[in-house]
């Protein structure tokens, strides 16, 4: 498809006065709409109120440790409020997230495609995740278990707080992510353009192929384990009950063998959410495509075989240990691919200093940090000592926060367009991701030191000596915390008021920007033929166009 | 196929597919894809069973001498039955052949129910005799260390089965409910065929349920 | 029963490449294997015994797989599909199983007393 830059028309940018924001009225038409594009938003919504009280537990927690002592809640308060922090944050946004919101709304668009393959099943997962979410926010409702996020037996079996709803929620929750999966993995199976052959898909696509592998493989298990869980507390079955010869370390093999590779889930979406935009904002054909495209598939291919390292000192193995640390550095070598290659691409590329920009920029800095302290902590004889402390929260905080939240940052902005057809303001758009990224880094760089020092996690009371890192801690984090109410602000301002973006601001060469923003509900007035390679700014031999977008 | 008529679109064809076959490829892939999902939640219950095992397994042999033989060979018989019967209504349905299909598919929900039927029986016998799981185990026959857990992995692994087996049972009444309305013909059986598989998946647990509470 | 169409169980046409024999063969074999598992599992024959029932159990449950749920004729990503799946249920017990098989038998929950003095 070829496609000649925008920025050489000098037509005003349109709003189509029919798109699928409007084509059907009325909030029943939402409720049961099967365009994957409303879907898409109504997930965006829901994230959206997810992460925000997933954050607000965060600074309740971050304001918790301001001081050695009790501070402003109880001992049992604080471990319900890490507990549905995580919990919220995990299964209520960071698994959801930009499969549901961008992949939903982008997939069917960048394959030339009209929907998903399954429309209903899509709008089922849509369902299910508001159920799972309102089971697990009902428990916290009825005052929230304090077992962690990670659920060991046998204290979770034991433990007198309210468990249930929140074990349910999961196991529902468990059932969207699957429903997506498997929607996405049979969409790009059978619904691509003519002319797009596998090797013609966009980056994003592949990443998504390579997170609803994992979802449709991982998810059962965790499914299983919860469910099992419940029923253990119930039962008294002895499954994980060391009194009635059952094995605990058998928990955790279950829980993480989804769990690890559940933070793939997080993460592969995010990383195909960044090549487009790099090379959206470098204007220049993506390098080293295919080793991006395989790369996905390396991830999630070995992410599977790497979960004991979170047993590393539950009483699995030394030999068990061992392999998993091997395993567990392999993975690194794939995201270091796919570093080498967007860092190529942008390298003499025509760079749109931008607000994703800020963000990629903060991306890759974080997967970077974040990435080396993981393969840091997947050597055994340093885990040792950083297991359970700062260290790893630092870690995964890096990953989840400073690379997967900086990528959904950078597809909200990148995509918000697109999905609404109006800009939202530049200038505010780079002070909150300054503030961000900033934020970012005075929140969790501090809790790395902590956690080298011996600052244990999820403990509500800790040495004086820590004080003044903790202190560092919340600053960073209250920095955060406004960096993402200024962007709330201006994106629903935006909304209403924003200028109008038309089809294509970015001039980018996704076959997403190929039809109208907002789209029509229908997606493309034609389908497309598919000619060229995805990403493809020049000609072989062209020069980089060096354009203000 | 219809395909030469392509100016009378299938009425089953949505419209985001170009051809019904295309669709037809998704939903066979869907299926098969939903099929990987229950292999892997049976998986978590498979490693319990190999774990314990492991641990106690001089109490998992004594105990599997106890279960009852000929209820778990003939329930084996039933199921693979049941299979072949669903197997025939795919096939008949595909030549057009409703009654037949409906009669098939009426034999193979009275197999789940034959196979409910023992299980429930067998249930009973346990809980009478107190063969039960975890704290609530007092089976005076088997008192090997780790007994308990083989009561556990075997009322786990059959129970989560024996739900599998209702919701293919609900699912084949459906089928045979839209069988009977006429829904299907030699040009449209596709649902028929997914539901087939689900049942065969069921089937394949069972296979591999049955040696290993009952026989090693 | 309504005759409608051809109505032997061998018809062979583009739509039917196979008539209904085989699912009967297979059938009757599935019933040959449970019979022989059914035989040799209340025989004892010490180690053999698991080998023997799971061998059995796998060829009937790829009888099933490979006819009833015709993979024969399935495209090849149904049939990835399916076999991904069992391979990754594989690695959970091999992952799991690395774990047991190497640790130190006193930290294991069989409820038995250990008669092996601890190491060191």
């Amino acid at each position: 498809m070829s496609q000649p830059s925008q920025l050489h028309e000098n037509k005003p940018p349109v709003y189509p006065a029919v798109n699928y924001l409007n084509a059907d009225r009325g909030v029943w038409s939402w409720l049961t709409t099967i365009d994957h594009k409303r879907i898409g938003v109504m997930y965006l919504i829901s994230v959206m109120i997810a992460f925000l009280l997933g954050g607000i537990f965060a600074m309740a927690l971050r304001v918790e440790l301001l001081t050695p002592g009790p501070t402003i809640m109880g001992a049992n308060t604080y471990n319900r409020m890490f507990t549905l922090h995580g919990v919220v944050m995990i299964f209520l946004f960071m698994i959801p997230a930009i499969p549901g919101v961008f992949g939903n709304f982008c997939l069917p668009l960048m394959l030339g495609a009209k929907d998903v393959a399954f429309p209903k099943l899509n709008l089922l997962s849509l369902y299910l995740y508001w159920t799972g979410a309102t089971l697990v926010l009902a428990g916290m409702v009825m005052g929230g278990t304090d077992t962690g996020w990670t659920f060991y037996t046998p204290y979770s079996t034991t433990t007198p707080t309210t468990l249930f709803p929140v074990l349910l929620g999961i196991f529902i929750l468990g059932f969207s992510s699957i429903v997506t999966g498997l929607n996405f993995i049979v969409t790009i199976h059978t619904l691509r353009a003519p002319g797009m052959g596998w090797m013609r898909m966009q980056l994003f696509v592949w990443a998504i192929y390579a997170t609803s592998i994992i979802q449709v493989l991982a998810t059962p298990v965790i499914g299983l384990t919860v469910l099992l869980v419940g029923i253990e507390k119930v039962g008294g079955f002895g499954l994980f009950d060391a009194t009635r010869g059952g094995d605990p370390v058998l928990f955790e093999h279950m829980f993480w063998f989804y769990s690890h590779p559940a933070v793939y889930i997080m993460v592969l979406p995010a990383m195909g959410v960044v090549s487009e935009a790099i090379a959206a904002f470098s204007r220049k054909n993506i390098f080293g495509y295919k080793m991006i495209a395989y790369s996905s598939l390396g991830i999630a291919f070995v992410g599977f075989f790497a979960w004991g390292h979170h047993l590393f000192v539950s009483g699995q193995s030394p030999f068990n240990d061992g392999a998993f640390a091997v395993i567990s550095m392999l993975v690194g070598v794939f995201t270091a691919i796919k570093v080498f290659n967007w860092v190529a691409t942008l390298y003499r590329g025509a760079i749109a200093v931008k607000t994703p920009l800020i963000y990629i920029c903060g991306f890759l800095f974080f997967i970077v940090f974040g990435g080396m302290t993981g393969i840091a902590v997947a050597t055994v004889s340093l885990d040792v000592h950083w297991h359970d402390t700062y260290f790893v929260i630092a870690h995964f905080h890096f990953i989840m926060v400073g690379a997967v939240i900086m990528a959904f940052l950078i597809a909200v902005h990148y995509w918000f367009p697109k999905m609404f057809g109006r800009m939202y303001h530049e200038g505010w758009g780079m002070v909150a991701a300054s503030l961000i990224v900033l934020g970012f880094n005075a929140t969790f760089i501090p809790q790395f030191l902590l956690g080298n020092a011996g600052m244990p996690r999820r403990y509500y009371m800790y040495p004086e000596r820590f004080q003044a890192l903790n202190v560092a801690s919340t600053a960073g984090a209250s920095l955060l915390a406004f960096g993402f109410v200024i962007i709330l602000i201006y994106l629903i301002y935006a909304l209403v008021r924003g200028e109008v973006a038309g089809d294509n601001p970015w001039d980018s060469r996704g076959y997403e920007w190929m039809t109208t923003s907002p789209p029509p509900k229908h997606n493309f007035d034609e389908t497309p033929i598919i000619t060229k390679d995805p990403h493809s700014y020049q000609e072989p031999g062209e020069e980089v166009e060096h354009v203000v977008i | 196929m219809s395909s030469s008529d392509t100016h009378v679109p299938n009425p089953h064809l949505a419209h985001h597919y170009e051809t019904i076959e295309k669709q037809d490829y998704a939903v066979r892939l869907g299926m098969w894809l939903f099929l990987g999902t229950e292999v892997l939640l049976f998986a978590g219950l498979f490693l319990g069973y190999t774990v314990y095992r492991h641990f106690y397994h001089e109490a998992f042999h004594e105990a599997s001498r106890h279960l009852d033989l000929w209820a778990g060979a003939t329930n084996t018989v039933v199921l693979i039955t049941s299979s072949l019967s669903v197997a025939l209504a795919y096939d008949a349905i595909k030549r057009g052949k409703t009654k037949r299909c409906a009669a098939l598919l009426i034999f193979t929900i009275a197999c789940a129910l034959a196979f409910l039927v023992i299980k429930g029986i067998e249930y009973s016998h346990k809980f009478q005799e107190g063969a039960l799981p975890g704290k609530w185990y007092h089976y005076a026959e088997v008192t090997a260390p780790g007994a308990n857990l083989y009561y556990t992995v075997y009322f786990l692994t059959t129970g989560l089965h024996a739900f599998h087996v209702i919701v293919g049972m609900s699912i084949l009444i459906w089928l045979l409910s839209r069988v009977l309305r006429g829904h299907f013909s030699e040009s449209y059986y596709v649902p028929v065929e997914l539901g087939g598989l689900y049942w065969h998946l069921v089937d394949l647990v069972w296979i591999f349920l049955f040696p290993l509470l009952y026989l090693i | 029963m309504a005759h409608e169409t051809s109505d032997s169980p061998a018809a062979k046409d583009e739509h039917h490449p196979h008539g209904v024999g085989r699912y009967w063969l297979v059938w009757a074999l599935l019933l040959v294997f449970t019979a022989t598992t059914v035989i040799t599992g209340r025989m004892d024959l010490g180690g053999a015994n698991i080998f023997i029932a799971l061998l059995i159990a796998t060829i009937k449950a790829t009888l099933v797989v490979l006819f009833f749920m015709h993979m024969t004729e399935a495209p090849g990503a149904n049939r990835l599909v399916f076999v991904v799946s069992l391979v990754f249920s594989i690695v959970l017990m091999i992952g799991v199983f690395g774990d047991l098989w190497t640790r130190n038998p006193m930290s294991l929950p069989s409820g038995a007393p250990t008669t092996e003095a601890p190491e060191r």
